[in-house]
C-alpha cells in the first residue's frame, strides 16, 4: 500500500504543479505543452502503478498503448484544417 | 468412443478473459475521449473569438477538490482491491464504499458547479459572455460524458460490492472495476488541465 500512497502524493503535486503553471501565465502554446507534459506524466504513473501495466506482460502494455498512441496520432490530420480557418478568418475584411 | 478433450490456448497476454475485456474497453474509451478532445482542440484554434470564462475562484478551485477528490478514490480502490486478494472482505467493502463515496462527492461538486453555469446562462449553445457557443458545447459534452463515467462507475461498484459480500464475486470482479474507475481518473487527468486549466483568464 505504502507505494501507491507515494503515487498518490506524487499525483497531488503534479497536479499542484499544472495550477502553478497555469497561475503564472505563460503564453497559451507554452502553457498547453507544460500542461500536456504534466498530464502524460501523470497518465504514466497512473497506468504503470494503479493499472498495473508495469507488473503485466510486456505484450499487454505495448498492445494497449500502441493501439491509443495510433488512434490519437491519426487525429492529428485535423489540426491542418484548424489553423487553415483561424488563418481565413484572421485575413477577412 | 473416442475421447473428446477441449484444448484451451493459453491468453497471450497471461490474463483473465474478464481482464482482456476490460482492457479492450478502456481502449475503446480512451479513443472516445481523445476523439473529443481533439474537437475541443480543433474548434478552439479555428475560433478566433474563443472566451476563457473560469476565474481562479470559484470554478478552477473546485476543479482542484474535484481531482484530489477522484484521485484519492482510486487509492481506496486500490485499498479494497487488497484487502480483497488477502481475504478481509469486510475492509474491503469498506473501502469500496468509501470510493463510492468520493465518487458520489465528485458527481455533486461537478452537478453544482453546472447549476451555477447554467444561472450565470451557459447552455450547450450559448455563451453569455458574447464569444462563440462552441465554449459551452464543448464544456458541457465533454464533461457530461466524463460525468457519465463517474455515475456508471459508482453504480457498478456498488453492484461488484453487493455481490462479493454476498459472495457471487471474487477479488477479481474487484480489481476489473477498479480498472475501470482507475480509467475514469486517468481521463480526468487530461480533462481538467484541458478544459479547465487552459480556459482560466
Amino acid at each position: 500500500m505504502k507505494r501507491y500512497i507515494i503515487v498518490w502524493l506524487g499525483l497531488l503535486v503534479i497536479v499542484a504543479l499544472e495550477v502553478a503553471v497555469t497561475l503564472s501565465h505563460p503564453p497559451a502554446g507554452w502553457l498547453l505543452a507544460g500542461l500536456l507534459v504534466l498530464a502524460l506524466i501523470e497518465a504514466g504513473l497512473a497506468l504503470l502503478y494503479f493499472m498495473h501495466l508495469k507488473y503485466e506482460r510486456r505484450s499487454l502494455m505495448w498492445s494497449v498503448i500502441l493501439a491509443v498512441m495510433i488512434a490519437v496520432i491519426l487525429m492529428d490530420h485535423f489540426w491542418l484544417d484548424a489553423f487553415r480557418l483561424l488563418h481565413q478568418r484572421l485575413s477577412a475584411p | 468412443m473416442a475421447e473428446v478433450t477441449a484444448v484451451h490456448e493459453p491468453s497471450p497476454f497471461g490474463i483473465t478473459s474478464r481482464k482482456l475485456g476490460i482492457w479492450m474497453f478502456i481502449v475503446a474509451d480512451a479513443a472516445t475521449f481523445a476523439a473529443m478532445l481533439f474537437a475541443y482542440g480543433y474548434m478552439r484554434v479555428a475560433n478566433p473569438d474563443w472566451t476563457r470564462p473560469f476565474a481562479f475562484w470559484p470554478t478552477i478551485a473546485n476543479g482542484i477538490v474535484m481531482t484530489v477528490v477522484l484521485l484519492t478514490s482510486s487509492l481506496t480502490i486500490i485499498a479494497a482491491v487488497l484487502a480483497a486478494q488477502t481475504g478481509r472482505k469486510t475492509t474491503a467493502l469498506r473501502w469500496l464504499g468509501a470510493t463510492m463515496l468520493l465518487g458520489t462527492l465528485f458527481a455533486a461538486l461537478h452537478l453544482r458547479e453546472w447549476i451555477a453555469m447554467l444561472g450565470d446562462g451557459w447552455r450547450l449553445f450559448r455563451n453569455p459572455l458574447g464569444g462563440t457557443p462552441l465554449v459551452g458545447a464543448t464544456f458541457f459534452s465533454v464533461t457530461g460524458l466524463h460525468l457519465l463515467h463517474v455515475v456508471a462507475g459508482v453504480i457498478v461498484i456498488a453492484v461488484i460490492a453487493l455481490g462479493y459480500r454476498r459472495g457471487r464475486f471474487e477479488p477479481g470482479h474487484l480489481e476489473t472495476v477498479g480498472l475501470y474507475w482507475h480509467f475514469v481518473d486517468l481521463v480526468w487527468m487530461f480533462v481538467f488541465p484541458l478544459i479547465y486549466l487552459m480556459n482560466m483568464r
